[in-house]
């Protein structure tokens, strides 16, 4: 029995970073679970973290590249050299006055992040996972209401009502993206007499629990919603009250004319589900005690800031801001500042690092991250000339891998790379490596500190969690803040000037008067306890420039675009008869999608345990049009790019479709590389210089591309 | 009867695996540092069956370990009369000491569930926990489940549990000593 020998942590296998338990017996990690002071769940891939930790293949010294990008050769070399490569590099580029073509692609834990903070002293950019995700949500829900720009704010499940409605537009929530706890929470919220509605070309785990699952047209959740909101406001089923209080003067009127002709019959045309059942969807929606709705697939149709607006509408005119069951506005814990804070460079005087023929459109875009950019075409046009990518794997999760490749070794007119250093930090073997200048070997979750503070995900509980070391690091390995923290005293010693990573976090904890100390007292947790709710009533208003709810968005008037369209992007609706199928990337709960440590964790690639196949999953109704039989080897072709796979025959997804899984197609370590698997983004256009439209109206194309399939 | 058991609430279960591998890092079935997918030891699988046809589908998930027979083939199998069934608990319990690795018991088990280690010349299998129960604790899967699909106590307590929530027990699955539970169609 190890009753008493829990230490509470942070999980770190996905971005969720779960509150946890790690049992330690003579100064090895044997077992992990959820941490009962905070939601007490932790899922399968936060299980398979000892496989990570402890497995032969971890990279174990830092590394630097000979011979040519993409030939994946590398000699060790030390800490001190590796830092010194960076420092020189960096300082040359801010000699030159191009400390802006340096990007730090990063997936910030925290607001003051340390590789943040050295980013803003470096006069660099931070690309986060937002461009690939759901920074178009993000930016909807900030224009329209205003909220903490988080990466995503997911329902908070345990405060849905009897009677809530609960709805998944493309959403796999079982897959834990936003804590473990939430499969519970909804089930927990159904057993109390909630309903849950699905919205999903695939029939999946979340759709097996169902009360309603609704097969949509990819792309039509836009189109779906805005013939909700046209039966509610013209059926007087909307939440007047609410809108005549908080809505800006004048956009409820705007509103009716704009909705006037999408009237469900319409929406289904594009939608491809019957008007009947978006009648039915619009009076659950007016019946309910509380609605909300989350997304993911759908924001990445390529109009997702035209779906990002519908959501925000349909939440605004039923009245589910920040209410029990509706849209939480969590926010940021007052941490104390490091002081001095070094400021972040100004992207309107740099101009954003924005590619693309359109690029000067997205002045209109206000965001403190990049709203959408891709690092091939910015490479190509001489705006990324030194990047650095922690927690991330850009070989495989950039739209366009051939075009990303092609980026990484391009040369100029003296024949050295355009883009003058990479520098990776992993723990596991990664594709994105193969193209890298230096290789740094990062620290799991077990073995390094990091304080959590974000309104995080669906963490609103604890608010702030400590992960801390339970065991000695491994290897020569150094965790990526004390890296940056390291190159920020040699360049930036003004901004550095404290210890280490322990007494920036002792510092800021300050704010909520505690201490590094104190937290580790407390089983590394705070909370205030509670999120709360209807927090704009005691402010009076909402964080918008006229503290009214924004419907309209007035600032993108002149490129048409106050007002979303229930259409996809042309380039989505050009060459149904050459690529008769849709592609639908969807992600599962066994894989954090392209990250190198779970697609070289044996357990989570293991059949039994996790998921080690990737074939393209058609419905049979197409497969006998085409003359394909499972297991059959075809090849998927995109107008950019094609890959060979398996076929794989479901009565799960909707004839038309093609689904397949995110994330595989990794060449390096000897767990991620079994199988022929491919990656989707092989298929999917370089945005930068293949997409016109879907440029303008946000998110990724992940779900939305066309593709052809013959053996 | 004293017969300890988990009840599968099919209602909840939603397939994450989450208890193979929290299982496996509580009994030490993998090195972590050589471990290669299709070549570790598990005492727990995850089932499904989707039915019907587009775009009328259903769809269940629940799990399958050692079903702690009522009268367990294994033992029966067994030539060095490694395996018992506790008289205390029910649990079908194999003595790793005593097994001489005769690999009987696996071709006899109707439910695929016995592992062999082939470095120690052994068959394994899940015991509930055992060395958990005992103690007052729950079966590791039991106490990790995401959903909370999985319930741990007498059977009979179990399924009274079941009937007073209204679910039914699904016979075909449940005629051992693991219960699998669902709510009526409805």
């Amino acid at each position: 029995m190890h009753r008493n020998e829990w230490i509470p942590t942070v999980c770190y296998q996905c971005k969720a970073e779960c509150a946890i338990l790690a049992r330690v017996e003579d100064g090895v990690v044997k077992e992990v679970k959820g941490n009962p002071l905070a939601r007490g769940k932790m899922c399968v891939k936060g299980m398979a973290g000892i496989t990570t930790l402890y497995s032969a293949e971890r990279l174990k010294y830092p590394l630097k590249r000979v011979g040519e990008r993409g030939e994946g050769r590398f000699e060790r070399i030390t800490w001190d050299e590796a830092l010194d490569i960076m420092e020189k590099k960096l300082r040359e580029l801010r000699e030159r006055g191009e400390a802006h073509t340096f990007t730090y692609s990063m997936f910030p834990h925290s607001t003051t992040d340390p590789k943040w903070r050295f980013v803003n002293a470096a006069g660099g950019f931070i690309s986060t996972g937002l461009p690939h995700c759901d920074s178009a949500k993000i930016m909807a829900h900030l224009h329209t209401f205003g909220c903490f720009p988080n990466h995503h704010i997911a329902p908070m499940y345990y405060t849905v009502p009897k009677g809530g409605l609960m709805i998944l537009s493309g959403r796999h929530p079982f897959g834990c993206l936003d804590d473990a706890c939430v499969p519970r929470d909804i089930l927990n919220a159904k057993a109390r007499g909630a309903k849950l509605v699905v919205i999903d070309p695939i029939f999946r785990s979340e759709a097996a629990k169902a009360d309603w699952w609704i097969p949509i047209k990819p792309g039509g959740d836009a189109a779906l919603f805005l013939g909700v909101c046209h039966y509610l406001l013209t059926n007087d089923l909307y939440d007047k009250a609410f809108c005549d209080k908080w809505v800006r003067p004048g956009d409820m009127d705007n509103l009716m004319a704009f909705i006037a002709d999408k009237t469900p019959e319409n929406m289904s045309r594009i939608c491809d589900v019957p008007a009947a059942d978006i009648v039915r969807l619009a009076k659950m929606c007016a019946e309910a005690k509380s609605v909300c709705i989350d997304a993911f697939k759908s924001i990445m149709y390529g109009n997702a800031m035209d779906w990002g607006h519908v959501w925000s509408i349909l939440l605004v005119i039923t009245g589910n801001l920040d209410n029990p069951g509706g849209q939480p506005l969590p926010e940021i814990a007052p941490m104390a500042p490091v002081t001095p804070v070094p400021t972040a460079p100004n992207l309107k005087e740099l101009g954003y690092h924005r590619t693309g023929p359109n690029k000067d459109r997205f002045d209109h875009y206000n965001f403190i991250l990049e709203p959408t950019w891709y690092a091939a075409q910015a490479v190509k046009e001489g705006t990324l000339k030194v990047f650095f990518a922690s927690e991330c794997n850009p070989a495989l999760s950039e739209m366009g891998s051939g075009e990303w490749r092609k980026a990484m070794t391009m040369r100029d007119e003296k024949g050295d790379y355009k883009l003058e250093l990479f520098v990776v930090t992993e723990i596991m073997p990664s594709e994105t490596m193969k193209w890298a200048d230096l290789v740094l070997p990062d620290q799991t979750n077990f073995e390094r500190w990091e304080l959590l503070y974000m309104p995080w995900w669906y963490n609103y509980g604890h608010t702030a969690a400590l992960c801390r070391p339970v065991i000695d690091p491994l290897h020569e390995t150094r965790h990526a803040n004390r890296v940056m923290i390291e190159l920020g005293k040699r360049m930036f010693p003004e901004y550095f000037a404290f210890k280490d990573d322990v007494e920036y976090y002792d510092i800021e904890l300050s704010g909520v008067g505690m201490s590094m100390q104190k937290l580790l007292d407390n089983g590394g947790l705070w909370s205030p306890g509670t999120a709360g709710f209807r927090k704009y009533e005691d402010a009076g208003k909402f964080n918008t420039a006229s503290g009214k709810i924004e419907l309209e968005w007035r600032m993108y008037a002149d490129i048409g675009q106050q007002w979303p369209s229930p259409e996809l992007p042309l380039e989505f609706r050009r060459g149904e008869k050459e690529f008769p199928f849709i592609l639908v990337n969807f992600r599962t709960i066994f894989l954090n999608n392209t990250g190198a440590w779970s697609q070289n964790n044996a357990q989570l690639r293991d059949p039994v345990s996790g998921l080690d196949a990737n074939p393209v999953v058609i419905n049979p109704i197409d497969a006998v049009r085409l003359g394909i039989a499972e297991g059959d080897m075809v090849t998927v072709a995109s107008s950019t790019g094609q890959v060979r796979l398996p076929v794989a025959l479901s009565e799960r997804i909707k004839p038309g479709c093609a689904g397949l899984i995110h994330g595989f197609g990794q060449t390096m370590g000897k767990v991620a590389a079994r199988g022929n698997w491919a990656g989707d983004n092989e298929l999917i256009a370089d945005a930068g210089s293949h997409l016109d439209e879907q440029d303008l109206r946000g998110g990724e194309a992940h779900v939305a591309t066309r593709v052809n399939i013959h053996k | 009867m004293k017969q300890l058991s988990i009840m599968v609430d099919l209602d909840r279960c939603i397939g994450c695996k989450t208890c193979i591998v929290a299982c496996r890092n509580h009994h030490g079935l993998v090195d972590h540092e050589n471990a290669m997918p299709g070549e570790m030891s598990h005492y727990i699988r995850v089932e499904n069956e989707l039915t019907g046809t587009y775009p009328d589908l259903a769809e269940d998930f629940w799990v399958v370990m050692c079903q702690h027979c009522k009268k367990p083939p294994c033992i029966k199998a067994c030539p060095s009369g490694a395996i018992a069934k506790d008289v205390q608990t029910g649990i079908v319990r194999i003595d790793k000491a005593a097994c001489t690795g005769a690999k009987k018991c696996l071709a006899k088990c109707p439910y695929d569930v016995i592992q062999f280690d082939a470095a120690g010349n052994f068959a394994h299998k899940c015991d509930l926990c055992y060395d958990r129960v005992i103690h007052g604790l729950e079966p590791v899967c039991v106490e990790v489940c995401l959903a909370d699909a999985l319930r741990f106590g007498e059977k009979e307590i179990l399924l009274m549990h079941a009937e007073a929530e209204g679910k039914a027990l699904i016979k075909k699955r449940s005629t051992q000593s693991i219960l699998y539970v669902k709510s009526p169609k409805g």
